[in-house]
């Protein structure tokens, strides 16, 4: 109903267009918009700049942080750790930011926790760390929503950040989770994965945890606090470094078409401008002729 | 078990802690870099059937 209106709307306007369209006014008008998107083109470009530069200084931190997240998984997986829980409440964290104008980044995330929250029965929770998720997050699966954590992107993610998000996680209630985030590959690519989380009781009673020497529930304890912040830590940073490269991509592209689009107005500026000329002379020939 | 475990602190509090005060130790020309390190801007609400409380904010900045 509301689509059919609009398209009502429209055919008028089009019309006029139409009858407008070798005159004066088009002159204005088309130099009017071509102004506007060389004015866009500038902003997409600088802003291809910055996330230019931030993308090289995440990519270098990244490197950084690579073995905070893998320690962690590496233990989980080492141990064997499964959940044992008989009645499961998953958590699931979304790592994202508060900034947009990066492609499908924050989407691929939130993408991910839907198809996770479809198939469930009502005990799963969520987290958003970034607006981003939370916006996409908040009309359909609002009830789910435990923990909201924004001011995320501005600057680059740090070591406190994490710790104090992993400080207000650890205090809720769950038994087993995931951290999804984007995975940064290379400057063009990225990929949803996720971390494992596990609760205290199933850790200590992983088949392997013997693996591992000189462990008693204080020391495991203590390492699951540890762990959950270097995890967050780590999600974050190749969550930053994937939506700085991905700003890149997207701004690039814009200004490509933009680029085009001024090709293109130029195009019948200039003919329009012709147009206008030549009409002129015809009818100052014509009366000339008449008299 | 640990003083600052019966103390309540977490493991991160306390690892916090710890490298705050080495942070503070170290000779100032090295100080003024790892002092950048040591904030966070990160805002936090908790969230109950789809509304957030707002009352409940923790805000970011140590």
């Amino acid at each position: 109903m509301n689509n059919f209106g609009r398209v009502l709307a429209a055919v008028p306007s089009c019309v006029a267009q139409q009858q407008q369209a070798r005159g004066m006014a088009t002159l204005k008008a088309i130099s009017i918009r071509l102004k506007s998107v060389k004015n866009i083109q500038k902003i997409t470009q600088s802003m291809k700049m910055v996330s230019a530069a931030k993308y090289a200084r995440a990519e270098r931190d990244l490197k950084q942080a690579r073995p905070y997240g893998e320690g962690a998984a590496a233990f989980y997986e080492r141990a064997e750790v499964t959940s044992t829980e008989e009645k499961p409440s998953k958590l699931l964290i979304a790592v994202t930011s508060d900034r947009g104008l990066c492609g499908a980044v924050h989407t691929g995330v939130a993408r991910q926790i839907r198809n996770e929250l479809a198939t469930d029965d009502g005990s799963t929770k969520v987290v958003c760390i970034g607006d981003k998720s939370r916006a996409i997050l908040q009309r359909l699966y609002g009830k789910h929503l435990l923990l909201v954590a924004n001011e995320v992107g501005r600057k680059p993610p740090s070591f406190l950040d994490a710790a104090r998000i992993a400080t207000e996680i650890a205090k809720l209630d769950f038994t087993s989770g995931k951290i999804i985030f984007n995975k940064f590959k290379s400057v063009v690519s990225y990929q949803v994965s996720d971390l494992p989380l596990f609760s205290l009781d199933s850790v200590s009673k992983a088949p392997k945890i013997t693996t591992y020497d000189s462990l008693d529930d204080d020391v495991i304890k203590s390492y699951m606090e540890f762990s959950l912040a270097s995890m967050l830590y780590y999600a974050m940073k190749e969550g930053a470094c994937s939506e700085q490269s991905s700003r890149m991509t997207a701004m690039d592209n814009a200004s490509k078409n933009a680029g085009e689009m001024i090709e293109k107005l130029t195009l019948t500026f200039n003919r329009t401008r012709q147009a206008v000329i030549t009409r002129e002379l015809i009818e100052i020939i014509s009366g000339a002729s008449a008299l | 078990m640990s003083g600052w475990r019966a103390a309540g602190l977490t493991y991160i509090r306390y690892s916090n802690i710890a490298a705050k005060l080495v942070r503070e130790a170290l000779k100032p020309e090295l100080r003024a870099a790892a002092t950048k390190r040591d904030d966070s801007s990160v805002r936090m609400t908790p969230w109950k059937d789809g509304k957030p409380n707002k009352g409940a904010t923790i805000p970011g900045a140590e």
